[in-house]
């Protein structure tokens, strides 16, 4: 904190920190001195001139938004002259503006209109002359609409764009009075422009509006806002919505909360019209000769529950399964995995986290004792080295990313990434090593051969918080020693000085954070990828204080949540491991049931699940809201498997891939439908609520589990609101006990919170791991080939992925025009000199194969930006199932699957 | 030269962008920026596409739109204005049959007015790409615009 | 009162594209004196001799370079970056120097960055003086080849090189924090002062901004010491000022004169009058200047004495008319000069120059009731000046209202 001092404005007497911005700090008590251009969010412009005040000892007037606050400042704000002064410029403003209003955006210029009493012609020196300017409408992008008459050259788009989200998209063109803003070469629609929209929310006037629904929208009547939590990728990003006889109609940032400040990406901005589609399903659906057929709640809830009692007194308590969603609720997660462990009788629940962060998670539990990112997201805009490895984080995790760029663009951070793809994010990399797919181990391996050959360790810090000390570090430095420089660049192409420098910039970093992604995780190696990662941390140091640590961002809304709220086959509430009878002991005692109802055993994950029902052990499952049949690995032996199920429900809010193989089809709640909490990549719990009705019939996936267990004889609990649940979690799960929902009203909590009191955690580790004797553990791991290699038949490895404007397996995506308007297709990328060699061109049609499966019809991108001998798709599209190529061949440690690597061939 | 061999005279680095815009127009034959030119200049820098366009729009030297080989700039400051810069320009406009910010139909001649060229000694004055022309009359005027004529035959 | 040129002295007498001939003319003898001084020796020398900046705000030269000197020691870099962005309508001093002298700024920088032990510098010359970078970028290379700029010059363990940054046709650019953006590769906007360019200038370092007739000063007053240079001009204006005088005189053109003279005496020096016209007014410091009449005749024009009458000296220049001439349509070029020069950045300048075009437009249609609509011009010239982010929304308020001052050829 920096100190305070005194001034005054208007004889008002202030404190304030030193330095403070003089505008901020007289609207933040309360005068309304006018402005347009200056926003909190960004530098000062000084454009607009409103801000004018006079300063005791200064000469002239000063715009107080470029004036630092100082002990013994004596300000007027507010006399004659300055009022005078304001009137003219917001007259000049006036001038040069179309004053038209179509009520669809808030207008703060028009605000201080009427405040000057400016609105009466009569009031007015100048006449009117934009009309005699010529200014344009830019109408090109898709989701937006610029108007330059409605501009008031105040910069705040500019900056939003450059400053908030470090894309800098836009600037003006011409200059004087006939200046205004362009994206690309004025045209908006062809620039770099991705659609994120902080410009249109940080617009004061109404020059940039979205497209859609504007004409629905009067904000000064008829509409509701609903503050909530974005739908998508795992940052959690707090929207409010705004409701119109009962549709969305717009999504805005909330300022001022963590974790986006107001920021938000295309998706989060443009993508929910999903909700309001007309393919939502409404009603519940029951399979009859091979159709399906509309049924009543009562109808299709019976039947689910009298198979699912059938089946288990047939096949036993270990027939059945469900997969839990990341896309829904901690409630409703939580109560899934209540059903799965107390009515099913068995621990066969888990969910998509296996397919994504399982690695990540496991070599992070069985190391420092939590699987969660260890700092808040907002940690990246202070780090001064971020290793970024195998995370295109700029498509996967757009806010969190604009902390990243905020870094290197404003205090000239060091970005490191490691992938063998280019990603966005390279653009303001220091560094970009470009390992073959695969080799992960043997770059990391290498890095830490650099960090101890030169020194670079942190012995204190091994000697205090490693397990086993210095003697554990010597059997790593031990293996670690074959990994020289050549050996590492033979194995991964990435020439060796490169690797060095990165290594000793890591550290030698002050607030090194490492943010690993899929692309580590989502391989055979995925936990010694990890381990690796951990590796070269510990003996670093660089863990446990604010910007240091390691931080898996989440692929979906609520992948955190999920497994805190112990939908795992291993896991209970917290992370307690299901094995722990003590625990156990203690939550059936919370619930109400004898200890010996609780199955000790572990349960089988995602892939052992779907494997199961292939070898017909599993004969009934409970999928909530995942799509298995296009984001499952080795799709062909999926379908297989799900085939041989004797009773499937799906519960979904759209016809998906997966459900034409169900029994029964329930109809859920889409998050603008739901009350309850959500959990973000930075353990943050954040608070989902209800803002317009479900469509037809469709309900929330708690009380539908509920009503299952009910109709099975065994009865969840007795719920009345999604808080009654949520306080049930506290209960069992010891890192939420402090939470409950009046404290989430307006701030996330991160866990762990132990206690009411407690303000949570944003960052773990600072005193102790939380492994069993509080120290954290190095896992020395050695390179090793990968199984599936290229050759004669299948030259190729194909890597798969996500893009920007397309989430998981599409079904709420591309039920938004906007996000489908950016990006719609799918495509392989394959590297010049590959597409040269074999003949192939831009935009042609191939089909891939690999040994388990092929796809075709997919277009071909030439692009640099994937090494020779690899080719990238992703997999969000179903008409491109890549996961037809993947294998199911799983990670011995956490079962995740080789999404990153499969070989493949390429044919016309 | 190419505009990648242009380009690449200079280091990639922001602060480089108006000596490559200058570099790019001076050596293109109708004197402008194309977008292909701002597009590769851009990427050079490793530039938004907004951040070149904006920068070759402020500044009045730069043209995206192609103009004449020869681009008259006359100087309209006051002292020129004192000194009748405005005949000048009557007998340009007469004798090139265009007015200012056009360019003549073979291609050969756009006509521009300028602020201040500095020249104040011998007002009023004009430039032709890099040359400079004072103490204009009519038939100095006249002469230059039959020399670059000629220039151009040869 | 005769010419006295110390800054132009070699004007005509040399080859300005031969370093020899320049060398042999006593060029480099500052430098290679300040060399053997302390940097702070240097700045004391400049601080004691009085200079004051040329490019019109008139500070003093050493009390800058003691400033970026001293205002962030753990910056890893200081700039000098030479103001050769000579746009005042009427001004053409520095192109005199770059076209006739251009070792005699080029050594000056060099002296300067000593000074400040700045490594690296930069000089924006404005595009369309192309003789100007030419002759620059000449004598670079050739003192580059002397060893005058780059490694260890002259053998003092002293660095420093300087490239050149081409303007593109913005008056604004010679605004010393727009010209710092326009370096960087960005448009013409004026950044927020402070902070000022000693603190933060180009890419966020302490930067010396100096104009090219300030830099040429430098190797006179080393060479020959600030009390030789004291002993030019006046107490508070020391050393010789180039005027550029233009218009109505027999001989415009650029003369070298210690401060203080008359503007009398300048037009004499010009020859007098064009064809012996009667002097009607002057127009001191170009756009961004002051009207005068007859009765400013015989003011000695000093920075300060001319503040003191409500004139301004400026970059030097001097416009002169003649009876006969429509001061009304100079007032009225000068003000749509700004408004095609405005950046349109901040509101009272954007639109303010607009809309001050159009009520002269107004003016010079001779409809009744013009003595009002100056009066009112003059008004929002004034909000413009006391509102605008930076010099050139703050300049159309000093010839509009020393035009109502003394021209009442508006009723």
């Amino acid at each position: 904190m920096s100190k305070l001092v005194n001034l005054t404005i208007d004889d008002k007497k202030i404190s304030a920190p030193e330095g403070a911005n003089l505008l901020q700090v007289a609207k933040d008590n309360g005068m309304a001195i006018p402005h347009l251009c200056y926003h909190k969010k960004l530098s000062p412009t000084g454009a607009c001139r409103l801000c004018i005040v006079k300063i005791k000892g200064q000469r002239g007037l000063l715009a107080s938004c470029a004036v630092q606050v100082s002990e013994g400042m004596e300000v007027t704000a507010f006399d004659d002259e300055l009022e005078e002064a304001r009137k003219y410029l917001l007259d000049y403003l006036l001038c040069e503006h179309d004053e038209s209003y179509d009520g669809s955006h808030p207008d703060e210029f028009r605000e201080l209109i009427f405040r000057y009493g400016l609105d009466k012609k009569e009031n007015r020196l100048f006449p009117s002359i934009w009309k005699e300017l010529g200014y344009p409408k830019d109408e090109s992008s898709p989701v937006l609409s610029y108007d330059a008459a409605k501009c008031i050259k105040c910069f705040r788009c500019i900056k939003a764009c450059d400053e908030v989200q470090g894309k800098n998209v836009l600037s003006f063109t011409n200059r004087g009075i006939i200046s205004y803003i362009v994206g690309g070469f004025d045209k908006w629609g062809e620039s770099e422009c991705d659609g994120c929209g902080e410009c249109i929310q940080l617009c004061p006037t109404g020059a940039i509006v979205e497209k859609p629904h504007r004409s629905e929208i009067k904000i000064e009547n008829g509409i509701c806002r609903v503050r909530t939590t974005c739908p998508y990728c795992g940052v959690g990003c707090q929207l409010e919505l705004m409701v119109r006889n009962g549709k969305i109609v717009r999504s805005n940032g909330v300022e001022g909360v963590s974790p986006n400040d107001g920021r938000l990406c295309v998706k989060g901005r443009f993508g929910y019209d999903y909700v309001q589609h007309p393919d939502r399903l409404t009603t519940p659906l029951i399979k009859k000769d091979g159709k399906f057929v509309e049924a009543s709640w009562d109808e299709a809830l019976d039947l689910v529950a009298r198979k699912f009692t059938e089946i288990k007194e047939t096949y036993g308590r270990k027939a059945l399964a469900g997969y839990a969603s990341a896309k829904t609720t901690n409630e409703d997660n939580y109560l899934f995995m209540k059903l799965v462990r107390t009515v099913f009788g068995n621990n066969n629940v888990d969910y998509c986290t296996r397919l994504c962060h399982a690695s990540t998670v496991t070599a992070m539990l069985r190391s420092l004792g939590d699987g969660a990112g260890s700092n808040s997201i907002e940690d990246y805009a202070h780090s001064d080295c971020m290793l970024v490895t195998g995370n295109n984080m700029i498509e996967t995790h757009p806010v969190t990313a604009t902390y990243v760029k905020y870094a290197v663009q404003r205090h000239g951070s060091k970005i490191i990434i490691i992938d063998p793809r280019w990603t966005p994010l390279v653009k303001d990399a220091h560094i970009w090593l470009q390992p073959r797919l695969g080799t992960d181990v043997a770059l990391l391996n290498g890095m830490i051969r650099v960090i101890i050959s030169e020194g670079l360790i942190k012995k204190d810090f091994i000697e205090k918080r490693v397990d086993g000390g210095m003697k554990a570090f010597e059997s790593l430095k031990a293996l670690a020693e074959k990994y020289t420089p050549e050996y590492v660049e033979e194995v991964t192409g990435v020439a060796a000085p490169l690797m060095e420098e990165a290594a000793r910039i890591y550290a030698g970093a002050e607030r090194p954070l490492i943010a690993t992604g899929m692309g580590c995780s989502q391989q055979v190696t995925g936990t010694h990828n990890v381990f690796c990662l951990i590796n070269m941390m510990l003996i670093t140091g660089q863990i446990g204080r604010p910007g240091a640590g390691l931080n898996p961002p989440r692929g979906q809304n609520n992948v955190q949540g999920v497994s805190d709220v112990g939908a795992s086959p291993f896991t209970y509430p917290g992370y307690i491991s299901v094995e722990d009878a003590e625990n156990r002991r203690r939550v059936a005692g919370i619930w109400g049931l004898p200890f010996g109802e609780l199955d000790g055993e572990k349960g089988l994950s995602t892939v052992e699940i779907m494997q199961a029902a292939y070898e017909r052990e599993i004969r009934g499952m409970y999928i909530m809201g995942e799509n298995p049949m296009l984001t499952d690995p080795n799709l062909n032996h999926t379908e297989e498997a799900i085939k041989k199920l004797e009773f499937l429900v799906v519960q979904d809010i759209f016809h998906t891939e997966t459900t034409p193989f169900a029994d029964v089809i329930l109809p859920a709640t889409a998050f603008a439908e739901s009350e309850g909490t959500y959990v973000n990549s930075d353990r943050r719990v954040l608070r989902v609520r209800k803002a317009v009705d479900p469509p037809g019939q469709a309900r929330q996936d708690w009380e539908i589990i509920a009503e299952i267990a009910k109709r099975m004889g065994k009865p969840l609990g007795n719920y009345q609101h999604e808080s009654d649940i949520w306080d049930e979690i506290a209960q069992t799960a010891p890192i939420f006990a402090g939470i409950s929902y009046d404290r989430l009203e307006y701030h996330g909590i991160q866990w762990p919170c132990p206690a009411k009191g407690h303000p949570g955690t944003a960052t773990l580790f600072e005193e102790r791991f939380n492994t069993p004797n509080g120290l954290g553990k190095l896992h020395p791991v050695e390179y090793a080939g990968q199984s599936e290699k290229a050759d004669k038949d299948y030259p190729f490895i194909l890597n798969t992925g996500r893009i920007l404007y397309q989430y998981h397996s599409s079904t709420m995506s591309r039920r938004n025009k906007s996000l489908t308007d950016f990006a719609n297709e799918a495509y392989v990328l394959m590297h010049p000199g590959d597409a040269l060699k074999y003949g192939f061109s831009d935009g042609q049609k191939v089909h891939i194969a690999s040994r388990r499966g092929e796809i075709s019809n997919i277009r071909v991108q030439i692009s640099d930006g994937v090494l020779q001998g690899e080719l990238f798709m992703p997999f969000h599209y179903s008409e491109a199932p890549v996961n037809r190529l993947t294998r199911d061949e799983l990670d011995p440690y956490s079962k995740i699957a080789p999404f990153k690597l499969s070989a493949v061939r390429v044919g016309r | 030269m190419s505009i990648e061999e242009i380009i690449k005279q200079f280091e990639p680095v922001q602060h480089n962008l108006l000596n490559i815009l200058h570099a790019l127009q001076d050596r293109h034959p109708q004197n402008c920026l194309t977008e292909q030119a701002l597009d590769e200049t851009a990427r050079y820098l490793k530039l938004t596409k907004s951040s070149v366009y904006g920068v070759a729009k402020y500044y009045t030297m730069f043209s995206l739109e192609p103009r004449g080989r020869y681009i008259i700039r006359l100087c309209v400051s006051p002292v020129c204005e004192l000194l009748k810069a405005n005949q000048i320009m009557a007998v340009l406009e007469k004798n090139l049959g265009i007015r200012a910010g056009e360019t003549t139909s073979d291609g050969l001649f756009t006509l521009e007015l300028s602020e201040c060229l500095g020249q104040c000694q011998e007002a009023p004055s004009m430039m032709v790409n890099n040359e400079v022309y004072n103490g204009l009359g009519e038939e100095e005027v006249q002469r230059v615009l039959v020399r670059m004529r000629r220039r151009k035959k040869k | 009162m005769g010419e006295k040129r110390i800054l132009l002295k070699n004007v005509g007498v040399i080859d300005p594209g031969c370093i020899d001939d320049a060398i042999r003319a006593g060029g480099y003898e500052g430098l290679k004196k300040a060399l053997k001084m302390e940097p702070a020796m240097v700045i004391g020398e400049l601080t004691e001799a009085g200079l004051r900046g040329r490019g019109g705000a008139g500070f003093s030269t050493g009390m800058k370079q003691k400033f970026t000197s001293e205002s962030c020691l753990k910056c890893p870099q200081r700039y000098v970056v030479v103001n050769a962005d000579e746009g005042e309508p009427g001004t053409f001093k520095d192109r005199v120097i770059m076209e006739q002298d251009p070792h005699l700024y080029l050594e000056g920088t060099i002296i300067a960055a000593y000074a400040i032990q700045a490594t690296k510098g930069f000089i924006y010359i404005r595009g369309e003086y192309h003789e100007s970078i030419r002759k620059t970028e000449k004598a670079i290379k050739d003192a580059r080849k002397k060893g005058f700029l780059g490694k260890n010059i002259m053998g003092s363990g002293f660095d420093f090189d300087v490239g050149i940054k081409l303007g593109a046709g913005s008056y604004l650019c010679g605004e010393e924090l727009t010209m710092l953006e326009s370096l960087e590769g960005k448009r013409g906007h004026p950044r927020i002062k402070p902070p000022f360019p000693a603190e933060k200038g180009v890419f966020g370092m302490p930067t010396l901004v100096n104009n090219v007739e300030t830099l040429a000063n430098l190797p006179r007053i080393i060479a020959h010491g600030k009390d030789w240079y004291r002993k030019l001009g006046t107490e508070r204006s020391p050393g010789t000022k180039i005027f550029t005088i233009s218009g109505q005189v027999a001989k415009p053109g650029y003369y070298e004169l210690p401060m203080g003279v008359t503007l009398q005496e300048l037009i004499d020096l010009a020859g007098g009058m064009r064809d012996g016209k009667a002097f009607k007014a002057a127009l001191l410091g170009g756009a961004a200047g002051t009207f005068v009449d007859a009765t400013m005749l015989s003011e000695r024009m000093t920075y300060d004495n001319l503040r003191e009458k409500g004139a301004t000296l400026g970059s030097g220049a001097v416009i002169v008319m003649a009876e006969g001439d429509a001061v009304l349509d100079i007032l009225h070029n000068c003000l749509r000069f700004f408004k095609h020069e405005s950046c349109g950045k901040c509101v009272p300048c954007r639109v303010g120059t607009t809309q001050l075009v159009k009520k002269a437009d107004q003016l010079r249609n001779g409809q009744p009731g013009k003595a009002a609509l100056l009066k009112q011009m003059v008004r929002e010239a004034e909000i413009m000046a006391s509102t605008s982010l930076c010099p050139l929304g703050q300049s159309p308020v000093l010839p509009l209202e020393s035009f109502a001052r003394y021209f009442k050829e508006v009723k």
